[in-house]
């Protein structure tokens, strides 16, 4: 090993930026999450912890955390269950399925922005294809459904603008763009687990499929699925660029699609209340961390036993 | 004997007949996750009264319509009949500076992964190659800052960017991406799997560490470093929520995402045909990138699953 002091000009710069991109704004939130600091107004009142008191009281925050966990509760099994079930489908028929694996990919490639734009035009009320498909359906058996039979007689859901719909719709369209990423994620899991092991499992009595994927399948990908878990946890949690394509102003009708992202951005950027934005920031964290964290456990739980 | 036959005919049966079903499932599937992409091209192809009244099927009939914004201008009728793809298509370059947008994207995304590259990998041989004092520490910092995902602390990297005035810059849309730990433990990884030989037999050769890096590790990471430039490009390239942030107003810094965002804003925003073809625009570079190179992008996106 030759000394030199070589490493210093190779670690300063990253440490550096990290330093001043990732570790101070994270102290500058938690500063100013105890102030009313606006941009461009000179000093900032101490004022405790009335942000978060707000943030945990008023009932425009309620509906916030209301969206966020709906938002998060839905697409997050979803995505899980749906790219564990393609994945799964996909492998079963070897090179055939690379073709689905390829479309079910696209809308993780595609900008998000764009495509919440096209599914607003597919969701319109009068001019949208879902609204003008679900009428060719009227008169058929479809209508010994109440919920059609209803849509047919008044009119079907106004989707993004209706106040009991929003929230799902944008759920919807968040489980399309994100489950190809999963599904590649337990593809990925699926190959690595070795052939050898279904035989054995098979000489030992599991003859059926079911009974192969609960010895087999679903521990071997145990570690992917906490990995899978996890980043769909965080990627729904930082929902935005649709909520702001659909509803730039005040997150969606009744504010039924107020996501903490968009909370963020609502209460710092348009309103100028840094506070309160960065109270928001500070538990949007602490939320990310603590999600993490629990990742870690299990994941560490898992190879003491294993 | 016959009862071996019987038997594997029932089970060739039970094969194809699930083979079908999942078929049909995929199907299913495929045709969801298809419709708003065929939505976008086939809007893009229309003419608006196709649009509104849900005629043409996919491509409409194609013939020329009258363009009012053309008549508003005082010209001849005869002269304002337009077809609907040229009319879209050339509207979607003409109302916006698209092209400009196009290369703000392009100039944004290629100056990340530049700089990434050049802080990361560095970085990435010390932690990974140098024994040094604090290595241990610096590796931890970096093990914690993956926990933090940029998105959540823009309002502080905001408030940085405007006390020193840089918003509305290129800078701004650059800097708080520079650093990508991601980057520089994913390097680190691979660069562990380098056997020191190579680096002992450089050394002996007489070149300095600066020359290893560039010389000697950076060829021999080129895959994992497409699959990194693969997920950093992606990712930028199709990043709304950043740009949103530091761009306010200046058209000329805008990015592909941010123009497809004003155009909607418009009050053009109903005059589909010309915004679904610059959405066209912006999703086509990566789709056919991707189509093309599919396995690459494949384990670029899905990199992060490394951790």
């Amino acid at each position: 090993m030759i000394k030199s002091h070589a490493h210093i000009w190779f670690i300063g710069p990253a440490l550096v930026l990290m330093t001043v991109i990732l570790l101070i704004p994270i102290l500058i939130a938690m500063g100013l999450s105890v102030t009313d600091y606006s941009l461009g107004n000179m000093g900032a009142e101490f004022v405790g912890f009335e942000n978060y008191e707000k943030i945990f009281t008023r009932s425009a925050y309620e509906k916030m955390f209301g969206a966020t966990f709906r938002y998060v509760f839905v697409v997050v099994p979803l995505t899980v269950g749906l790219g564990l079930g393609s994945a799964l489908l996909i492998h079963s028929l070897g090179r055939f399925g690379d073709i689905y694996k390829t479309i079910y990919f696209l809308p993780v490639m595609a900008a998000l922005i764009a495509m919440a734009i096209v599914w607003e035009f597919a969701f319109h009320p009068t001019i949208g294809v879902i609204n003008s498909t679900l009428e060719r359906g009227c008169g058929t058996w479809l209508e010994l459904w109440t919920w059609y039979a209803k849509g047919c007689e008044r009119s079907f859901p106004l989707w993004l603008q209706d106040r009991d719909y929003a929230i799902w719709t944008v759920s919807f369209i968040g489980v399309w763009q994100g489950f190809g990423f999963n599904m590649v994620l337990y593809l990925a899991g699926l190959t690595s687990i070795p052939r050898s092991l279904y035989d054995a499992a098979e000489m030992d009595g599991a003859k059926r499929g079911w009974d192969r994927f609960r010895l087999v399948t679903w521990p071997l990908l145990g570690p992917t699925t906490v990995f899978v878990v996890t980043i769909s946890f965080i990627r729904s949690f930082q929902v935005f660029d649709m909520v702001e394509a659909f509803y730039p102003q005040g997150g969606g009708p009744s504010k039924s699609v107020f996501v903490m992202m968009f909370a963020i951005y609502e209460k710092g950027i348009q309103q100028n209340l840094m506070g309160i934005g960065a109270a928001i920031t500070v538990v949007f964290l602490a939320f990310v961390m603590v999600l993490t964290l629990i990742q870690r456990w299990l994941v560490e739980r898992r190879t003491h036993y294993a | 004997m016959t009862e071996a036959v019987a038997d594997t005919k029932a089970l060739a049966l039970r094969f194809s007949t699930k083979t079908a079903l999942t078929h049909a499932v995929l199907i299913l599937g495929a045709l969801i996750v298809l419709l708003p992409f065929y939505t976008m091209l086939s809007l893009s192809l229309k003419a608006p009264a196709e649009i509104m009244q849900q005629t043409g099927g996919f491509i409409g009939t194609q013939a020329p319509f009258r363009d009012d914004y053309c008549i508003k201008l005082g010209k001849e009728v005869a002269d304002c009949m337009v077809n609907p793809i040229a009319y879209n298509y050339s509207t979607a370059f003409e109302k916006a500076p698209l092209l400009r947008y196009l290369l703000n994207g392009v100039v944004v995304t290629v100056s990340i992964f530049f700089i990434q590259v050049v802080v990361a990998l560095p970085c990435a041989y010390a932690l990974a190659k140098l024994r040094f004092w604090g290595r241990e520490f610096v590796f931890t910092l970096v093990l914690f800052c993956l926990l933090i995902p940029v998105h959540a602390i823009a309002l502080p990297l905001y408030i940085m960017l405007a006390k020193v005035g840089l918003t509305n810059t290129y800078a701004a849309l650059i800097i708080p991406w520079t650093i990508s730990v991601f980057g520089i433990f994913l390097m680190r990884q691979f660069f562990m799997t380098v056997p020191d030989d190579l680096i002992d037999a450089a050394r002996m050769d007489g070149m300095s560490e600066y020359a290893i890096i560039w010389r000697v590790m950076l060829p021999t990471a080129i895959p994992a470093l497409m699959a990194f430039g693969i997920f950093s490009v992606v990712a930028h390239w199709n990043d709304y929520f950043w740009p949103r942030i530091v761009i306010t107003g200046n058209r000329d810094l805008f990015t592909p995402p941010l123009g497809l965002r004003e155009f909607k804003g418009d009050a053009d925003g109903d005059n589909f045909g010309p915004m679904m073809a610059t959405a066209c625009i912006i999703v086509t570079p990566l789709i056919v990138c991707f189509l093309l190179a599919q396995r690459r992008f494949i384990e670029g996106i899905t990199l992060s699953g490394m951790k």
